[in-house]
């Protein structure tokens, strides 16, 4: 009896990179995600995409304005913003002066020292802070595809607690607890952990699953790491969410029910104070 | 990200937190300082001029680059490039039986020079694409205002250049592949 083969349909590239860009109705993503549970290959080109997206959107954050170009911009903008208004509704521009292409200090040097010392104390800092936050989101969810390869392996695999947070002793400058097992949510196992660095600071990475989906939690020391309230909750697909002890920034990333990750992160702040 | 706006917001309210992202995307198009800031300086003086037409409750960010690239394209170095001949590609089909497997296709991108050097050689169209799609996450129906060319380039334009990014990356990654 002879068989044919089968023929799998694989995701063409625009629709796999309109998947990943999140472009597609929700629909047809069911559709796509369905093919994905059954084809391997089609699943790691969506990972491979995702990481490539990942790692360009952090390349391609590269050229920030030196901070007399970003003065003199700023000035430029209120000096001309506060000329006109916006009209209330959608009509005519209203005629308006031509302004020069190119402006050449015609602010008094007052107005320029002023709008650039505003810049540096207020401005520079939060847009410094905005663009650390985006970089340190694609170096997170870099790290946790990176884990989610066949080919990788932790460097300690246990899902005994009593083996993991010993093993961090002498390899990082803070320590940390682990839940017990019974501590951790239904259907949570941690399979192991990565001695890993994170914003170039030295960071835990543990390895967990929930209902077969991969978590990475990364526990790094407050005082070393910058405040991560203004990264995204989510990124390419992926949630990154984060909490706080008194000593420890905990981020997770994960496609796993937000909710589910959640109540993991909790058992991880719960397990640093016990009572 | 910055997308819809509220009726009340001021020019300057909805234009200075753009001031890096266009700073950046106005020297990936440039690749000078100098021109780079004229370019952004001029986009913002357009912008304010037709600010009049821009409707409340769109897309501000999208609007702006839409400003940013026709300036662009007015410029002495936007001209040279606008000369490139740009074929719309071709689909593609998902080739497995030859080069690397998908599994050697989960590339460890953390070589920021890699990367850097794979954006510089891509076509200006393909980069361009790429940046506003993945650096300042705009939505393919906007990048295609931003462009003026139709969705369907915007899709094939995004394939082309993380295919070529791709290619490009794989000598450089060499064994990391």
């Amino acid at each position: 009896m002879s068989q044919t083969p089968q023929v799998i349909e694989h995701l063409n590239p625009d629709r796999l990179n309109a998947f990943i860009d999140g472009e597609l109705p929700p629909t047809e993503c069911y559709g796509i995600e369905q093919h994905l549970t059954t084809c391997h290959d089609c699943t790691l080109r969506v990972l491979s995409a995702t990481q490539l997206k990942a790692a360009t959107a952090r390349a391609g954050h590269r050229f920030a304005p030196p901070p007399e170009a970003l003065a003199r911009l700023t000035a430029q903008l209120r000096s001309q913003s506060q000329l006109q208004t916006k009209p209330q509704t959608q009509t005519n521009p209203q005629p308006q002066t031509k302004i020069p292409t190119r402006i050449y200090s015609i602010r008094p040097a007052a107005w320029a020292a002023l709008a650039a010392a505003i810049l540096l104390t207020i401005s520079l800092p939060s847009w410094r802070q905005l663009n650390r936050t985006n970089t340190l989101a694609a170096e997170l969810l870099d790290q946790h595809l990176a884990t989610l390869s066949s080919a990788a392996t932790p460097q300690v695999i246990s899902t005994d607690r009593h083996t993991v947070k010993p093993w961090f002793q002498g390899r990082l400058p803070f320590s940390f607890n682990l839940p017990d097992v019974a501590a951790l949510p239904p259907d949570t196992t941690l399979k192991g952990a990565d001695l890993t660095y994170l914003n170039g600071q030295p960071a835990a990475l543990l390895l967990f699953t929930i209902h077969k989906h991969e978590v990475s939690i990364f526990l790094t020391q407050r005082s070393t790491t910058p405040n991560l309230s203004t990264l995204p909750g989510s990124r390419a697909g992926f949630t990154i969410h984060t909490a706080t002890t008194p000593d420890l920034r905990i981020v997770a990333v994960s496609d796993v029910n937000p909710a589910d990750l959640d109540n993991l992160l909790a058992a991880l702040v719960q397990t640093q104070n016990p009572a | 990200m910055l997308s819809e706006t509220n009726s009340g917001d001021t020019f300057e309210q909805l234009a200075l937190p753009l001031i890096p992202s266009l700073y950046n995307h106005a020297f990936w198009l440039t690749r000078d300082q100098a021109e780079a800031e004229d370019l952004v300086q001029e986009t913002f003086s357009k912008a304010l001029r037709a600010f009049g037409s821009f409707q409340s409750g769109t897309n501000f960010k999208a609007w702006t680059f839409r400003i940013l690239h026709n300036t662009f394209l007015t410029t002495r170095t936007g001209i040279a490039a606008s000369r490139t001949v740009f074929l719309e590609d071709h689909p593609e089909t998902l080739d497995t039986s030859s080069g690397p497997t998908p599994e050697d296709n989960l590339i460890r991108l953390n070589n920021q020079a890699a990367l850097h050097i794979a954006l510089e050689q891509l076509l200006p169209q393909l980069r361009e694409v790429l940046l506003l799609c993945d650096v300042e996450e705009i939505k393919y129906k906007d990048i295609a205002l931003i462009l003026d060319v139709p969705i369907g380039t915007v899709m094939s334009r995004i394939s082309r250049a993380r295919r070529t990014l791709r290619q490009l990356l794989q000598p450089q990654l060499g064994e990391s592949l």
